[in-house]
């Protein structure tokens, strides 16, 4: 339990001001200040998602609302149906029923049937971005070109402005240098910032991150990880289901933890993690910890 | 034996060169409706909807399944009987843009499905409509899979217009055949006409494989 | 409209006749053919993948007018049902190399070192371990060859061997009726070549359940 001592709260090694060089959206930020965050409204609820696989009920009336600026982590054994239920948030996975809202925008499914247009249902996946655990990155196109077609297609932005706001990403994320590589030419690590890059270049309200570093070696997640930390301090709304103990102590808001399609622990990480209330989630984080 | 297998050679060629003209237009006219008609055709397969998947394994399967001079017997001599009757090099082209269709529908079908999900999950998670997924994403990366086997339908398709002669359409063939009506020197005409067909057969094929190799650089395959 | 099917059926008969005989010679003569291509000695080598390449450049068609009407010029006249399965025999005999060459290749190179670390010989790891994994992986590309030879024995109608669509040629000279001839024909085909496909399917699954690894 000790590796996880390092915690947040006051200790000033763990201050970090933003360079203000690049766009954030809300000013440099000190990480102690998050503690002291007055309560704001849910921008981002998922209510009551059940989904079947076969004869299997993979999500069992899941619910959570998410705050502006919050950060979630999802922890729990495989199988347990985070990553799916990160899905069906964005509806890459259609439920069996629930619904998702953002803001004004809601779509609902019953009876396995979407209950929106498909205007609808793009007008949500443009204000959600996700990050996947295989990088998803278009292997025909450049590093700039993949973060430009989104924008061009999606947003109409002109190839000028898509072409500067790529470049300042990429920027943000240390890889100018790659902007006209293609992602066979660029690691792991490196795919997945541009991946992320790529996510943030539509301005979402929220972004999704399912398992992001567990395609990669430890040493190159690292790289990974530290981006979705500043993301974090600069307020982005992030739902990450990962299985980096570390990331989800230190840097998240709030971790829940999924165990068979349910969750059935939530709270703030030092609670979760350091002292348990269920006991199946105590068996979890012991074998995650014997590593 | 005064005369060898070659000679006649230089009378013949210009004719038959002639013929060979014919046979690339034919080719050429057969591909570029036949290309596109096997997309569509794959794409009318992998639909939902029962009419649009009879309609397009029909295509497919009789396409496939019948030998090609049946399907030329079909095209010219069938369509009469409905009434409705095509020039004869119009019917070549009709039963070769139906074959190459069939066939390449195959390749098409084979090499989309052949792309990870997590593409189409990308594209489709930033908003990206099926219209602009297909046609940004899929398809430019499943051409690079598809292109060496339809390029090599396409060289299928050239030798399959030797058949074309059965229609009197003027191709290789029937120049070749005429030829040796008039000589009697039947083995070296058509010698000739065999070495035209591998000389663009045998070019075209090492060219592929080049590009073959070429293409595999950057793909997620 | 049925006696359609009695005045062409029994061109079938000539049809299945001609795709079996060829398909069975060019079974056999691939294997010398492919073992040239893949021997040690550059000379039989070079003069296998010479062979394989022209043949395979030339259309079907030129070849079976080379041999039935060319040949007589050299003293030989072989009939059109001969003309038709020697040069079917010798064509299918090259494709055919190609695909078992496709899948020796396919097959692990560590079974051969295992084999003969053993102790076994060239021809007894040839037809013993290797050969029937081989056997095994070519069997769906040999059968989809199959079915595309059947369909290539249509062009001996054009030397005149009466088989399927030679019979449809004539039928729809006499009545006209090209459209049903020909869709009649063109089911008879998809007939005959669908218990090949069923075979082979069979075949297959049996083998897999015995052999394979995978």
């Amino acid at each position: 339990m000790a590796c996880l001592a390092s915690h947040r709260s006051g200790e000033s090694s763990n201050q970090r001001v933003l360079p203000t060089w690049w766009p954030s959206k809300r000013g440099p930020r000190v990480l102690s200040e998050k503690a002291a965050e007055p309560a704001v409204e849910t921008q981002l609820a998922a209510s009551h998602i059940s989904k079947y696989f076969g004869g299997n009920k993979v999500l069992d009336d899941v619910s959570l609302n998410v705050r502006k600026g919050e950060v979630v982590s999802i922890i729990g054994p495989s199988g347990a149906g985070k990553s799916t239920f990160l899905r069906c948030i964005n509806f890459l996975e259609v439920p069996y029923e629930g619904s998702v809202s953002l803001d004004t925008l809601t779509i609902s499914v019953v009876n396995g049937k979407l209950r929106n247009s498909g205007k609808e249902l793009a007008a949500l996946r443009r204000k959600v971005g996700m990050v996947f655990q295989s990088f998803n990155l278009f292997p025909h196109l450049t590093a700039q070109r993949n973060i430009t077609l989104p924008q061009e297609r999606v947003l109409g932005r002109s190839r000028r402005e898509a072409e500067q706001r790529a470049l300042n990403l990429l920027r943000r994320v240390g890889l100018e240098a790659k902007a006209h590589s293609y992602p066979s030419q660029c690691s792991g690590g490196q795919q997945q910032r541009v991946a992320i890059a790529r996510a943030l270049a539509l301005d979402p309200q929220v972004m999704l991150f399912d398992e992001p570093t567990s395609a990669l070696d430890p040493e190159v997640g690292t790289e990974v990880l530290a981006v979705m930390r500043q993301l974090a301090e600069e307020g982005m709304t992030m739902l990450v289901v990962t299985h980096e103990m570390r990331f989800a102590q230190n840097v998240s808001d709030r971790v829940l933890v999924m165990v068979d399609g349910r969750i059935i622990e939530e709270g703030s990480p030092d609670i979760v993690l350091m002292a348990p209330q269920q006991e199946r989630t105590r068996q979890f984080l012991k074998a995650v910890l014997r590593e | 034996m005064t005369s060898s297998v070659f000679s006649g050679w230089g009378q013949d060629l210009p004719e038959l060169l002639r013929g060979l003209g014919v046979a690339l237009q034919l080719t050429g006219l057969a591909l570029v409706l036949g290309f596109p008609g096997g997309l569509l055709t794959a794409l009318l397969v992998s639909r939902r909807n029962w009419l649009a998947k009879l309609v397009g394994l029909v295509i497919v399967e009789v396409g496939r399944g019948l030998p090609l001079l049946v399907l030329l017997y079909l095209v010219y001599q069938g369509l009469p009987q409905i009434h409705l009757s095509l020039t004869n090099f119009l019917s070549a082209v009709a039963a070769f843009a139906w074959s190459t269709a069939a066939y390449s529908s195959e390749m098409f079908r084979s090499s989309l499905n052949a792309l990870p999900n997590g593409q189409r999950e990308a594209a489709l998670a930033s908003g990206m409509g099926q219209v602009d997924t297909f046609r940004f994403v899929l398809l430019p990366q499943a051409l690079r899979i598809a292109i060496p086997p339809l390029l090599n339908l396409a060289v299928q398709i050239f030798q399959a217009t030797a058949l074309a002669y059965v229609i009197t359409v003027p191709e290789i063939m029937q120049h070749a055949y005429f030829l040796g009506t008039v000589s009697f020197l039947y083995l070296n005409v058509f010698l000739l006409a065999g070495v035209l067909y591998a000389a663009v057969t045998l070019p075209s094929s090492a060219l592929i494989a080049v590009l073959e190799r070429r293409l595999s650089r950057h793909t997620s395959v | 409209m049925w006696h359609i099917f009695t005045i062409i059926g029994p061109g079938a008969a000539n049809t299945v006749l001609l795709t079996s005989i060829s398909f069975a010679f060019g079974a056999v003569l691939a294997i010398p053919v492919t073992l040239a291509t893949r021997s040690s000695f550059l000379l039989l080598r070079g003069v296998g993948r010479g062979l394989v390449e022209f043949v395979r450049s030339i259309p079907v068609l030129v070849w079976l007018f080379i041999v039935f009407f060319g040949l007589p010029q050299e003293g030989l006249s072989p009939s059109p049902l001969v003309a038709a399965i020697a040069t079917l025999s010798v064509v299918s005999a090259v494709y055919l190399s190609e695909i078992y060459r496709g899948g020796i290749a396919a097959i692990d190179r560590g079974q051969w070192e295992a084999s003969r670390a053993l102790g076994f010989g060239r021809l007894d790891t040839g037809s013993r371990i290797v050969g029937p994994q081989v056997l095994r992986v070519v069997l769906p590309p040999v059968a989809t060859y199959g079915i595309g030879l059947l369909k290539d024995s249509a062009l001996a109608s054009t030397i005149g061997v009466v088989e399927l669509t030679y019979r449809a040629n004539t039928e729809t000279q006499l009545t006209g009726k090209g459209l049903t001839v020909d869709i009649i024909v063109g089911i008879i085909y998809l007939l005959i070549g669908l218990p090949l496909a069923v075979i082979s399917r069979h075949v297959d699954s049996r083998l897999r359940a015995k052999f394979s690894l995978t």
